[in-house]
Formats: structure tokens, C-alpha cells, sequence
């Protein structure tokens, strides 16, 4: 069972009515329910615990005082909030001048690999996390929203902007490419 | 060897089973005060009832300010910033506007966390002597705000005993943030400075209780200073900077 715990729309469109009013308590409710989520997707991101707590701030405080950007129309607010990580995470990326990374879906394994699955249990969380990083931004981005913060396909796809096949596909292609990853981190 | 399905769905399970990142509780309530701070700047629309005359002219000093663009640079500014000055006065300003009981409380409760997070930097920065100032003021306020609910306390208001538990959810959060933080520090001076601060704050938390159960507590703040270590009186004061803008 995740510690993370899903929110509902309902109470979450209660809340931002009560913020928009000027509410503070309701603002900090909101704060409560997604601060260490968002913290949680932006770590996945990124690695570093100084600039996740940044970015988790940011988005939290973009969050809350441009309400009057979030129309509730067929977006969930936790989408908006997410989509406003993600960006984040993009403009640090951008700041920081990371290059993305060759999507490893192509990638071949080095001649001497052993071709037997990976010994799942062998591996730690930092293995994994850091042979996230290595997948497109595409990719870790659905894989971290399925799995890191357990939500469906259908809600991925309102974040990411995508159909819900395309990010089963996408979510398919990236579990592969993690294997890979994984595989090629091993042979080293 | 498996189908790939199955392997592919065996890692899906594993990335289920990786342990959340979750934030320290010292990054949690800095960023409460961050975004609190923000979504007041954002136009909150409860003013609250009194001198209309005075809440412009803090108003009007606020604009000055922020045409000046010191304002957004100052708000996070720390003690050893130039800008720490104008964050100053924008807290004297917010000040102002809280009247009621409640707004003050919270007031003094929200500045009180500013200088601990505060606190905290100039630790990291080795600047001990902005530091102790620092817990000094957050000291101050506490006091103030353990003041602002034994008043409550005397006049039999009924938002008392939420008042007072507002204040021991704050203290109880300052004091573990404290006890994280000394238990993180070296410098020995520093480790001193931790110490008083938490004392301080239990004695403005004794205070109220003191209140509560004597329904009649007197001056917290005063029990607060009378029983401190025997160094002296505490450096912070009734201004919400460690810096007196008066």
C-alpha cells in the first residue's frame, strides 16, 4: 500500500472554491494533499532532494495562486497541478542544460549480457531510480505517474495530454527500455 | 527465459513496490510558509474590519515597495542579505493589517517559523551569530503569540481553546524542527543557542497551559523571559525582525 494517497475531484473542487474566496485553510489543505506527491514525482525527476523540495514549492505556489488559470472543465485539478510539475522539471532541465537522452528503445545489448530476465529482487530503489533517468522524458514521465504515483491510464493520459492507447504504448516501450537500461547497468 | 510480457510485468510490479520519496518535515513547512505567503500576496479578500485609513497607508507603502522591485527579491531574503531590511518592513506591514486575535495569532506564528527557517540558513551558512538572533526573534514571537491567547484566555473568549491549540501545534512543530536540527549541528555555540530557543518556547507553551488551567495565566511572555536559563534576556523582541524597524 503507497503512502501517497489519492485525492478526489469533488473535495478538490470544494477546496479551490474556498481558496478562490480567500480561504486559507482550505489553501493549506490543498498544500497538504499534494505537496509530498508532487515532492515524491519531482524526486523521481530529478534526484536531488534540494531541488525537489524547490520545484515542489514552485509548483505548489503556482498551483494555488493562479487558480484563475485552472478552469475546471475536463481537467482534474491534480492533472493541472502535475502538468505544472512537469513543466517545472522541463525548465529546470532547460536551466540546468541537460540534453535529453537517446531513447533506448532501439538500443542493443553490449555482446556479453546475459540475456536471462534481471533478478528483480536483487535490485535496489536507487538502482532503479537512477536507470529511470536514463529513459526519455516521455517515458519516465508516464512510468513515474503509473507506478511512483499509482494513477491510471486514463489519468495520464489528462496530464500528459495523450490518448489512452498511446500511453499504454508509451507506458509499454518504457518498461522495456527500463529492462534494457537495467540490463546494460548490470554488464557494467 | 520468460515471455516478455511477463517480464515486463514482473518490473512494473517492482516499480510499484519502490518506497515513495517523501520530504522532510523541516521542506514541508517551508513550503507552507512560502505558499501561504504567496496566496495572501495573491489577493486574499478577507480584510480584516478596522482603520481603513491605516491599512491604505500600508498599502501604499507596500506599492512603493514593489514598484522599487525590492519586494519579490526580499521575500525570501535571509539575515545576511541586504534586502533583509525591506523584508522587515513588509512584516511590520502585514502587522499592521492583522487586528483581530486570530489574524495576530497567526501573524506571530507565521514570522515565528520565518526566523527558524532562517535560523536554519544561517546555521548552514556558519553565520552563528545571525542564527542566535534569529531564534531570538522566533523566541520573541512565540511569546508574542502565547501573549495574544492568554488574552483570549482572560477575557473568556470562546475561540481560546482553539487559539491554544493552534499555538501548542506550532510550538510541538518548532520543536521538532529544532531537535532535527541539533541533532544535525557541531558547533557547540550553535548547539547552545538550539537548546535556549527550545526551552524558551516550552516555557511560552507552560504559560498558556498555565492559563488554561488558572483560567487567569497573566503574562506569558513575562513567564516566558523570568524563567529562561539566567544568560539574559532574550535578543528577540516584540518586532517581527531580528532587526528592529522602529
Amino acid at each position: 500500500m503507497r503512502a501517497l494517497a489519492r485525492a478526489s475531484s469533488d473535495d478538490d473542487r470544494l477546496l479551490i472554491e474556498r481558496v478562490r474566496q480567500g480561504d486559507e485553510d482550505a489553501a493549506r489543505a490543498l498544500f497538504e494533499r499534494y505537496f509530498d506527491r508532487i515532492y515524491n514525482y519531482v524526486y523521481a525527476r530529478l534526484g536531488r532532494v534540494e531541488d525537489a523540495e524547490d520545484l515542489a514549492i514552485d509548483t505548489m505556489t503556482r498551483s494555488l495562486t493562479r487558480l484563475d488559470l485552472f478552469h475546471d472543465q475536463g481537467v482534474a485539478f491534480s492533472s493541472w497541478v502535475y502538468r505544472i510539475a512537469h513543466n517545472a522539471t522541463i525548465d529546470h532541465y532547460r536551466r540546468q542544460g541537460k540534453v535529453t537522452l537517446v531513447p533506448l528503445e532501439n538500443a542493443s545489448l553490449p555482446e556479453s549480457a546475459d540475456p536471462s530476465e534481471l533478478a528483480m529482487e536483487q535490485l535496489s530503489n536507487d538502482e532503479l531510480r537512477q536507470a529511470l533517468r536514463e529513459l526519455t522524458d516521455e517515458q519516465q514521465q508516464v512510468l513515474i505517474l503509473r507506478f511512483f504515483q499509482d494513477l491510471t491510464a486514463v489519468q495520464v493520459a489528462e496530464i500528459t495530454g495523450k490518448s489512452v492507447g498511446a500511453v499504454q504504448a508509451l507506458q509499454h516501450r518504457a518498461l522495456g527500455s527500463l529492462e534494457r537500461a537495467l540490463k546494460a547497468r548490470t554488464v557494467q | 527465459m520468460r515471455a516478455e510480457g511477463q517480464r515486463l510485468e514482473a518490473l512494473a510490479e517492482r516499480l510499484r513496490a519502490v518506497e515513495p520519496a517523501m520530504p522532510s518535515p523541516g521542506a514541508k513547512i517551508r513550503g507552507w510558509n512560502i505558499v501561504a505567503a504567496s496566496v495572501q500576496h495573491a489577493g486574499r479578500p478577507r480584510r480584516p474590519a478596522g482603520s481603513v485609513w491605516r491599512a491604505a497607508l500600508a498599502f501604499a507603502a507596500a506599492a512603493l515597495l514593489l514598484a522599487a522591485g525590492a519586494v519579490a527579491a526580499s521575500a525570501n531574503s535571509l539575515p545576511d542579505s541586504p534586502l533583509y531590511a525591506v523584508k522587515g518592513v513588509l512584516e511590520q506591514v502585514r502587522g499592521d493589517l492583522a487586528q483581530s486575535p486570530a489574524d495576530r495569532l497567526t501573524y506571530h506564528l507565521e514570522l515565528a517559523q520565518v526566523r527558524l527557517t532562517e535560523a536554519e540558513a544561517m546555521i548552514a551558512r556558519h553565520r552563528i551569530d545571525l542564527a542566535d538572533q534569529a531564534l531570538a526573534a522566533m523566541n520573541a514571537q512565540l511569546q508574542e503569540a502565547a501573549s495574544v491567547v492568554t488574552a483570549e484566555q482572560e477575557s473568556g473568549s470562546a475561540l481560546a481553546a482553539d487559539m491554544q491549540n493552534r499555538l501548542e501545534q506550532a510550538i510541538t512543530a518548532h520543536d521538532a524542527q529544532l531537535a532535527g536540527l541539533q541533532g544535525e549541528v557541531t558547533n557547540p555555540v550553535a548547539q547552545q543557542a538550539i537548546a535556549q530557543a527550545r526551552d524558551r518556547a516550552a516555557q511560552a507553551l507552560q504559560a498558556v497551559h498555565n492559563g488554561s488551567s488558572n483560567g487567569n495565566a497573566g503574562n506569558a511572555s513575562g513567564q516566558g523571559q523570568g524563567q529562561s536559563h539566567g544568560q539574559g534576556s532574550p535578543k528577540g523582541s516584540a518586532t517581527p525582525h531580528p532587526t528592529p524597524k522602529k
